[in-house]
């Protein structure tokens, strides 16, 4: 019994559980809490993509607010000047992001990790601006103001049905959201199991000894860069979906910082760790801005500064103390601590049946 | 012509500020290998402090040293807090600690201090001078004249004394300098406040021009990673030199390019640094060095 | 009491243990020679004594115990080593390489005699002072790092394999000016070697290492003259 448990990890039934609270999530809670989770959704598709990049090929990329940037002003403008269904705009938005990323992956084969941060952080910073520059097809410092969509009857219907409640357009934009989440999750699963996945790690474990086995570095290392681009892209497109918005202010650096401490925070190159990631990145700020000051027994005075420092504070220290403390996030964290127990049960086991536990120092 | 003329001293100037943080940047990344991504909120938070201490009634020339010993000290104090725990871990840890330092800074900046951007003072006289018949405001050549003097003594620290010979050792040679007694751990929290130290003085100079708030160095960083890159990021003359020529060729770019203008130049930034490591990664003065993967 | 005492140390990298208990020691103003095969351990005890790996047991230098001193603070004791590679600073000049031995020392006038005497040892480091150690050769760089050693006005010097790619007439020289120092100054050396027959003949005593222990240890006169272990351990 023991060994069965031991051998298929609890995670199949996990994934059910997980998708099933999604899926009813708006049944229980209010409309805009409803858009408050499609952000963090949003932040979770972007993570993915960081993540790719990150924790399975060994890139890294300050500046993935600026993929978001391009995939959500694809998609404005696609709606805004063309008129094109929503529907069809966010997948083509985020193949342009994807192809964008590829050819920038292409001059950041020949950057060291060092420079490649250093240059993608430069761009987080100067997207804003270049985003001003071209207004006629931007809108410039207004940004473009996006139509609100409105949930397809079927759907509609079916949300009625369960709830007794028509549905909202922030719901459906949630669902919208959730589906491609899930597509893109399932495909991340995909793509780090099979061939591509296993090249990228191999890569990002040494490059010489990647090399000498046959697999093609750069090919997948742009490869990475343009599928990591591809989900940033898709993020932003869905992210311009449920603001109603996008304006260059929307893509501050800190966007990029708040997807590094999402991707940091849930741990790289897992596939739970970037929506855990996101749920923290998108509620921590929120919720300690509602927190603190609620509490009595804080002087006000600190209360209102915690207040006013805010998420940049909070995200800062995070970033230092997950960096010292557990480098490999929630997820690094909560696997060795799977591991320890399994080992502790395994050495029961084994007392039990008379045999000894190998000596981990000979090992 | 004389209006070029008038632009290119304006544009060293400039330069001079982009150099002494690209300077700072040298610093750390010689004594570790790492770009601090926090280089310029370091500076930032240095020149709050530096109005806090003319604010109480110090004058501008007593404050200005007694800041940057503050700065060093800080400098110091973050390397031995927050760096030497992760000193031996991968790049990308450094990388993301260094930028949790930016975002934290710019935070406790923002409530200790606000958002309100304040005037800061310059010693400098707003009036101009004629030299060689183009007209020099007091103020850029008072920059130039402070940072060549602040980058002259790092240089002759580094190449001319003790402390400096066995920072230098430290850097390159980590295992043989500890053999000859250099106490390798603290040169490099000495690197981190020496760097703390020259920084600032670049928040100290460009904080009259785009007026003292907690996002005053977010771009003033960017020029300065274009001017470390260019001059190759190991290089403290390449710092220097390409700090000077990012500042003229920003502002050339602005004043002569119609489709730069003003806000743009950041953007040129950008293009110098991705031109740079794409075309010549060693940049100016860099070494080339075998790739360590 | 000899000025440097190993006991029981025993020291490895990881999980791989080199040293499994090895005991000498090396008296004041003495050359004692540490021989044996291609890792045997000779160079893992030295980096234990400068604290260049984990080690238990016991080492005391001058009747003071190392144990958990970092290597900065161990070579101020008066320890120089000469680690394998010399250690060399190739990105800083000659004259800088050992500006950075001496750089801990107060006694100015004894500086300036001391850098004297090395130029006088090493007439080619004079000429080179200026140049970046880079542009050394191998023979001059072991001078370079020996010059620098001395500098440090230390009471033991651990010299790993001083000879090592070098031409025998260099080999010879060198080994002359680590006698003379030993001599004028009375630092004790101890001297790893593959070369045991020079090795033999600049030391008073000598131990043999054999997979982490000390297998054999005599006078260096009684060690030359033992057939059996000149055949088994010394190879000639």
């Amino acid at each position: 019994m023991l060994t069965r448990i031991r051998n298929s990890p609890p995670r199949y039934w996990l994934v059910v559980v997980v998708i099933l609270f999604f899926i009813g999530l708006p049944t229980v809670i209010s409309s805009f809490q409803a858009s408050e989770w499609a952000q963090v959704l949003v932040l979770a598709i972007a993570i993915m993509g960081l993540n790719i990049l990150v924790g399975y090929s060994g890139q890294i990329s300050l500046g993935h607010g600026a993929f978001m940037a391009i995939g959500a002003y694809t998609f404005a403008i696609l709606i805004h000047r063309y008129r094109m269904n929503y529907l069809v705009a966010i997948p083509l938005a985020g193949l342009l992001t994807g192809g964008i990323g590829f050819l920038f992956g292409v001059p950041a084969l020949r950057l060291s990790a060092l420079y490649l941060a250093l240059a993608t952080f430069a761009l987080a910073v100067v997207t804003p601006s270049l985003i001003k520059r071209p207004a006629e097809l931007t809108g410039g410092v207004q940004g473009i103001i996006l139509p609100p969509v409105d949930p397809p009857p079927a759907a509609g219907a079916a949300f009625t049905a369960l709830t007794g409640t028509p549905m909202t357009s922030d719901q459906w934009i949630y669902y919208l959201t959730l589906a491609f989440a899930l597509v893109l999750f399932w495909l991340a699963w995909n793509l780090v199991r099979h061939r591509a996945g296993r090249a990228m790690r191999a890569v990002r474990d040494g490059e010489v000894a990647a090399a000498a086995s046959g697999v093609n570095i750069a090919g997948y290392k742009t490869l990475a860069f343009g599928i990591s681009a591809l989900y940033a892209g898709i993020a932003g497109a869905l992210f311009g979906l449920a603001v109603g918005f996008v304006s260059p202010d929307t893509f501050p650096v800190s966007l990029s910082i708040q997807l590094l401490v999402g991707a940091v925070v849930g741990g790289l190159a897992s596939i739970p760790g970037p929506l855990i990631g996101a749920i923290f990145a998108y509620f921590l700020p929120i919720e300690s801005n509602q927190w603190v000051p609620a509490q009595t027994w804080i002087p006000s005075q600190i209360a209102s500064t915690v207040e006013k420092a805010g998420p940049a504070v909070t995200y800062g220290v995070v970033l230092i103390l997950i960096m010292i403390f557990a480098p490999n996030g929630v997820v690094g964290l909560v696997t060795a601590g799977y591991a320890r127990l399994r080992r502790r049960l395994r050495g029961a086991a084994d007392r039990e049946n008379g045999q000894m536990p190998p000596d981990p120092q000979t090992v | 012509m004389q209006e070029l003329l008038q632009q290119v001293v304006s544009g060293i100037a400039t330069g001079g500020i982009f150099a002494s943080l690209a300077l700072a940047l040298v610093l750390i990344y010689n004594a570790m290998g790492l770009v601090n991504f926090a280089q310029g909120e370091m500076a930032m938070l240095a020149t709050f402090v530096a109005l806090a201490l003319i604010d109480h009634g110090m004058n501008y020339w007593i404050a200005f040293p007694v800041t940057l010993v503050i700065a060093f000290a800080g400098g110091i104090a973050i390397e031995r807090v927050v760096i030497r725990p992760v000193e031996r871990a991968p790049i990308l840890t450094l990388v993301i600690v260094t930028l949790g330092l930016a975002t934290l800074i710019n935070g406790l900046a923002g409530f200790i201090f606000g958002y309100v951007p304040r005037a800061f003072p310059s010693p400098f006289p707003v009036q101009t001078v004629n030299i060689l018949g183009a007209l020099a405001s007091y103020q850029d050549l008072g920059v130039i004249a402070v940072s060549a003097v602040v980058l002259l003594a790092i240089y002759l620290l580094l190449q001319h004394t003790t402390v400096g010979l066995t920072m230098r050792a430290a850097a390159h040679h980590p295992e043989a300098s500890r053999l000859l007694g250099v106490r390798v751990s603290w040169m490099l929290a000495l690197g981190w406040g020496l760097a703390s130290a020259v920084g600032s003085v670049s928040g100290i100079m460009v904080a009259p021009i785009l007026l003292l708030q907690p996002n005053m160095m977010q771009t003033i960083i960017i020029y300065a990673f274009a001017a470390a890159v260019l001059g190759g990021i190991e290089s403290p003359i390449g710092a220097v030199v390409g700090g000077v020529i990012v500042g003229v060729t920003v502002n050339l770019a602005g004043v002569y390019l119609p489709f730069v203008g003003g806000d743009l130049q950041l953007a040129v930034a950008l293009a110098i640094i991705v031109g740079v490591l794409v075309l010549k990664p060693n940049g100016l003065f860099g070494r080339p060095s075998v790739r360590r993967v | 009491m000899a000025l440097l005492e190993l006991e029981e140390v025993r020291a490895g990298y990881g999980p791989t243990s080199v040293l499994h208990g090895v005991s000498l020691s090396v008296p004041e103003g003495q050359i004692v020679s540490l021989l044996g095969a291609n890792g045997a351990g000779k160079t893992t005890t030295l980096r234990s004594i400068t604290g260049g790996v984990q080690w238990t047991g016991d080492i005391r230098f001058a009747g003071r115990s190392l144990r958990r001193m970092h290597t900065e603070d161990v070579v101020r004791c008066g320890i120089a080593h000469v680690p394998e590679g010399r250690g060399i600073l190739t990105e800083l000049t000659v004259d800088e390489n050992l500006k950075l031995g001496s750089h801990l020392r107060r006694d100015g006038a004894a500086v300036r005699k001391d850098y004297d005497r090395v130029f006088e040892y090493f007439p080619v480091l004079r000429e080179r002072r200026r140049l970046s150690a880079s542009t050394l050769s191998g023979g001059e760089q072991q001078m370079l790092a020996l010059a620098r050693a001395f500098l440090t006005k230390p009471r033991l010097m651990l010299l790993d394999e001083p000879s090592l790619g070098l031409a025998p007439l260099i080999v010879r020289s060198i080994f002359e000016i680590i006698r003379t120092i030993n001599t004028e100054d009375q630092v004790a050396v101890l001297l790893v070697e593959q070369n045991a027959r020079l090795a033999l003949e600049m030391s008073s005593e000598a131990y043999v290492l054999e997979v982490g222990r000390v297998a054999v240890r005599g006078s260096s006169s009684e060690l030359t003259g033992n057939d059996a272990v000149r055949r088994s351990y010394l190879g000639y």
